[in-house]
């Protein structure tokens, strides 16, 4: 399973299944989903210089020749510690598997892709406050008649 | 593992710490549905409360109107920097909030990237790959910033001088508030 995981999907398959982990959470009713994102890096890599070179300039990581892609990850909370016969809502437990997606972002993909990205966990994250309306337009007009007159 | 009370904060501190081991640093955000009736978490509250509850009015009562059980669900980044150890923390439980962070999160994957900030001038990758470029780079969108500060500090104040113009400037505010 933790193979897998190196099969990056497409960022369009990515979209599409990514609601769908959002969903199984919810049908539950309480858990946990996780997101990751970090720079992709090639285990033999064309672009890390020599040892030598390292020496040289220590930073050289912090001003590649070109930019690199993105990885993102998504995963639900499926933990085996908890799997045990005594624990409350532990077929449940059992029932749900571990599922872990993952997607590489080009860097000039990467505007598009955080804009539905952001569509997608707005529309997902439910359960999460709702803005009180009221007292923020009454803040917002006192802030704004105190600049006019300042 | 510092918790940062605002969002802006975190996301300028994320930043500096992609910006110094870009390579390592990786972002990870945990969105957690808190399940009332079985989670382990529930069951501290119901305690904290049954004894917050017990001490002013000396029964046991239900935990139903209390603000640490409307906590439903909650959004947690952190920036985690395995050589450095560094991990910065930022959560929230309000649903206005996501997009803007998702947003930071954008932000913050272009610097992963090693792409130019959407928001500073596009002079920076000509430059880019002399090492030398960034603190000249920064220097000046520090003096930008100052002459802009400067700049707005002025305009209400005319001829007076800046720190007694300032404080005018705060009482005016004050009064149009009122």
């Amino acid at each position: 399973m933790a193979k897998m995981v190196e099969n990056h999907l497409s960022n369009d398959e990515f979209f599409a299944q990514l609601p769908k982990l959002f969903d199984a959470n919810g049908e539950k009713g309480h858990g946990s989903i996780y997101l990751h994102q970090k720079r992709y890096i090639h285990s033999t890599d064309a672009d890390t210089p020599s040892t030598t070179k390292q020496l040289d300039d220590p930073l050289w990581d912090t001003h590649p020749e070109h930019p690199l892609p993105i990885v993102i990850r998504a995963m639900n909370s499926k933990s085996d510690k908890w799997d045990g016969p005594n624990r409350p809502g532990v077929m449940d437990r059992k029932e749900s598997k571990k599922v872990k997606i993952s997607t590489m972002v080009q860097p000039d993909q990467l505007d598009v892709f955080y804009a539905r990205y952001a569509e997608v966990c707005k529309m997902s994250m439910t359960a999460l406050k709702k803005r009180d309306r009221k007292k923020r337009k009454q803040k917002k007009r006192k802030a704004g008649e105190g600049e006019k007159k300042g | 593992m510092p918790f940062y009370p605002s969002n802006a904060e975190w996301f300028e501190q994320s930043s500096m710490l992609i910006k110094a081991h870009p390579r390592t640093t990786r972002i990870t955000s945990k969105y957690t549905v808190i399940d009332p009736s079985s989670s382990n978490n529930s069951k501290r509250r119901q305690k904290k409360l049954a004894k917050r509850k017990s001490t002013v009015t000396g029964e046991n009562a239900t935990a139903t109107d209390d603000p640490l059980t409307s906590v439903v669900a909650t959004f947690r980044l952190t920036t985690y920097d395995p050589v450095s150890g560094t991990n910065l923390q930022y959560q929230t439980d309000k649903a206005a909030e996501v997009g803007r962070l998702v947003g930071c999160l954008g932000r913050l994957a272009r610097t992963m990237a090693a792409l130019p900030d959407a928001t500073t001038d596009f002079t920076l990758p000509a430059e880019s790959g002399t090492g030398i470029s960034t603190p000249t780079v920064e220097g000046g969108n520090e003096k930008k910033l100052g002459t802009t500060v400067a700049a707005t500090m002025e305009k209400p104040i005319g001829p007076n001088s800046g720190a007694g113009g300032g404080g005018a400037g705060g009482k005016k505010k004050k009064k149009g508030k009122k």
